[in-house]
């Protein structure tokens, strides 16, 4: 049969489970956050990229565009977010084209949810998902396993603990767009600061109702890096010439590249 | 499976549950449902207000408990499926919908862990119907039920203060009470009070806050 | 009636120029030719009756049994080719146990025959199937009171008061008409039964020379707790000595159009005459 199989999905887990070495799962540590304000929804994420103890990238982009006005944030496996996320992005503007209509949060939201609640958790993606449509704007919250949340204000991540601190101490009903991106950006640094698996650069992106989405890619650079006192390039003739060896040219053709 | 025997629920975990107390009850104009708003990730709370109480049809709806992904992706199923009853044949029954919840709960139980109660409110016979659906798939007929890992704490509560054909006000008195109890003794049901009430004249959502229930 | 196919009439699923599917044509010829069905839709419940030709003297009497019941609460009877009646029905039950298996409740008569009707249009469209050689009448009782339903080969599917096919069904229609006509204020099931005898026994008339064995059911919220069942013996005795009866006036009133249309349908064996039946 085509497609892919768990069949021993379970007897792995619970041999892993009965054996010392279980193999680690690579789960990426990521901060990353949604808030709602009078006007619209905002969603900030950090840009740090671990494969274990190791930062593979410092200045990754966790925000994914799935509709002009419909965006993302995602934490979980980087793969799976940037799969799932590119495949109702496709989808969700085959279907626009379709009904001549604006695609809306919740077609995305519906479209997510129930691809990876066919995929049993086994698609590791946590998402935030955001954007203005005909309807207003939305904000939600999915989790691998496929399941929902509404809510003005939402954290997912390792950093998610930290963030949702500075969430529930500042956040307060009818926001305007400056306080929420105050609120947003400060959340996501409390990651980037408190949580190893955060770190790096604030990545922002404002939904307005009636406006353009603003994609801020590095709206916040607190660690940027300090220019090197010294420069430390060799000196042309630094390396010593032991031995030298010349070889006649046999043969010598011109090619034309112009065309 | 190859002689061994695993705990589905056991090698599930790491997903969103709703450690909840929820509960459905008859009363003289309709049924009331009602829930915690509490949804953990293991230890962490991933929504403190969370709406268990789901709707598949006006006047129609769920209580949800166990998976969260689970009871949303069966909920969304037998909200088409209502939709698509209600073009072809007319609303349909409470018993129809509970029905549905307990074939797909039961055909898939070894995939589910969801814990469900449904009530409705019929406008042809003007009375209130709760179903429990347990995790197996059974389906129990009840002039109330409570569900979830807080319901333990509230059986004998219940069952000394349950009266049929109470009014609104003492139905809503009775639930704020019971639930108000299993959210205190259970550590996986917590937040708000969440209430729809059901009557002919529609339907209404109440909330109440720790403040408003922790001391009655 | 039809004309000659000139090839547009081997195939199903094929129009010929003027639009016509000769094979659902057919197929309403194998009808005509059938033994006479009738319903009659009252206000608590319905009435089927069939005529049954004695084809062979060695039949078991009332053994042989045409009338079947789809769920406990829908009767159905069928003319044409009594085998593709048999499978049709078969496939009514099994929509009736799925809808009470997901919905815990029977399904409404309107749904059943909407779903057979369905079924049946499917086999008019395919190359590897021919049409349902049977005008199938369906009824019964649900929550909205009595239903009585007419699908034809094409997949037409009609609510009446009273239907009738089959080969008498031009003078079973006139009668159910007048019947109608009449009795304006509504029919107790009980003199259906008694009606619905004597429009098979009229409907017979032109077929004289053959037997028939008489066979009626019903589905009646008061007479039957709202299930489809065989009239009782009493009862069906009742309603044929009726049928009997009102039919010696009735030879009486109309034995000049006796002559006249006995030239519609000759008794002579034509050609086609015994294609479908028994």
């Amino acid at each position: 049969m085509a497609g892919l199989s768990f069949d021993n999905y379970q007897r792995n887990a619970f041999l892993a489970s009965q054996s010392h070495n279980t193999p680690k799962a690579t789960s990426t540590g990521t901060t990353i956050v949604g808030v709602k304000f009078n006007n619209g929804v905002i969603i900030a994420a950090d840009t740090r990229s671990t494969q274990g103890p190791i930062v593979a990238d410092k200045n990754c982009a966790k925000l994914h565009r799935m509709a002009p006005r419909i965006w993302c944030a995602g934490a979980g496996t980087a793969a799976d977010t940037e799969a799932v996320t590119q495949l109702v992005g496709s989808n969700l503007e085959l279907h626009s084209l379709y009904t001549h209509r604006e695609p809306r949060v919740v077609s995305a939201l519906q479209m997510l949810k129930q691809h990876l609640f066919k995929y049993q958790g086994h698609i590791g993606a946590y998402l935030i998902v955001a954007g203005v449509d005909p309807t207003g704007p939305h904000l939600f919250a999915v989790q691998a396993h496929g399941s929902t949340d509404v809510g003005f204000y939402h954290s997912l991540g390792s950093g998610s603990l930290a963030a949702m601190a500075v969430l529930e101490t500042n956040w307060k009903q009818d926001l305007t767009k400056e306080e929420a991106m105050k609120l947003a950006s400060d959340a996501i640094q409390a990651g980037i600061w408190n949580d190893l698996g955060s770190g790096s650069n604030v990545d922002l992106c404002v939904m307005e109702v009636g406006k353009d989405a603003e994609y801020l890619r590095n709206y916040i650079t607190p660690n940027v890096r300090e220019p090197k006192q010294q420069s430390y390039k060799f000196k042309r003739g630094t390396t010593a010439v032991l031995r030298e060896v010349e070889i006649e040219v046999y043969q010598e053709q011109e090619i034309d590249i112009s065309a | 499976m190859n002689g061994i025997q695993v705990d589905i629920n056991h090698l599930k975990k790491g997903e969103v549950s709703l450690g909840t107390s929820i509960m459905a009850v008859t009363f003289k104009d309709g049924v009331i449902l009602g829930a915690d708003s509490r949804t953990t990730m293991g230890s962490y709370i991933a929504n403190r207000v969370t709406d268990k109480l789901t709707r598949v049809h006006d006047k129609i709806w769920c209580c949800r408990s166990g998976s969260a992904a689970d009871t949303q992706a069966v909920a969304d199923i037998v909200q088409y499926h209502l939709e698509v009853y209600t073009s072809q044949y007319g609303i349909p029954s409470t018993r129809t919908a509970a029905s549905v919840f307990q074939s797909l709960c039961y055909e898939n139980k070894d995939f589910l862990s969801a814990g469900i109660i449904v009530a409705g409110f019929d406008d042809k016979s003007e009375k209130g119907e709760v179903y429990s659906i347990p995790l197996g798939g059974s389906i129990h007929k009840q002039p109330y039920a409570i569900a979830g890992s807080g319901s333990a704490f509230i059986y004998g509560y219940c069952d000394k203060n349950y009266k049929p054909d109470m009014t609104k006000d003492e139905t809503v008195e009775f639930m704020k009470h019971s639930l108000s109890q299993a959210i205190k003794w259970d550590g996986s049901s917590g937040g708000v009070i969440r209430l729809v009430v059901l009557t002919k004249s529609g339907v209404e959502r109440l909330i109440f806050y720790p403040e408003d229930y922790e001391n009655l | 009636m039809t004309s000659i196919g000139t090839g547009y009439d081997l195939s199903n699923s094929v129009f010929s120029p003027d639009g016509r599917n000769f094979q659902v044509e057919y197929a309403v010829k194998a009808v005509e030719n059938g033994a006479t069905s009738v319903g009659i839709k009252c206000d608590d419940g319905v009435v089927f009756a069939v005529e049954k030709i004695i084809s062979s003297k060695l039949l078991v009497p009332k053994r042989n049994v045409k009338i079947q019941t789809i769920d406990r609460h829908i009767g159905c009877v069928y003319s044409g080719l009594i085998p593709d009646g048999r499978y049709l029905v078969n496939r009514g039950r099994e929509e009736a146990s799925n809808f009470k298996k997901l919905y815990t409740k029977p399904i409404p008569v309107s749904a059943l025959a909407d779903r057979i009707s369905q079924y049946v249009q499917a086999y008019t469209l395919y190359n590897s199937v021919r049409p349902f050689g049977i005008s199938a009448i369906i009824g019964g009782i649900d929550e909205d009171g009595s239903h009585l339903y007419m699908v034809e080969p094409s997949g037409t599917c009609w609510g009446y008061k009273g239907a009738a096919t089959g080969k008498g069904r031009q003078a079973a229609k006139a009668e159910l008409e007048k019947l109608f006509d009449r009795s304006t204020d509504g029919l107790s099931v009980k003199d259906a039964i008694k009606e619905a005898a004597r429009v098979i026994y009229i409907a017979h008339e032109d077929n004289k020379e053959k037997d028939f064995e008489l066979e009626i059911s019903w589905c009646s919220a008061t007479e039957t707790n709202g299930l489809h069942k065989f009239v009782p013996e009493n009862l069906l005795e009742e309603a044929i000595e009726y049928a009997k009866e009102q039919l010696e006036g009735y030879e009486e009133g109309d034995s000049d159009d006796e002559a006249a249309s006995s030239d519609e349908e000759p008794a002579t064996g034509d050609a086609d005459g015994d294609v479908a039946m028994e």
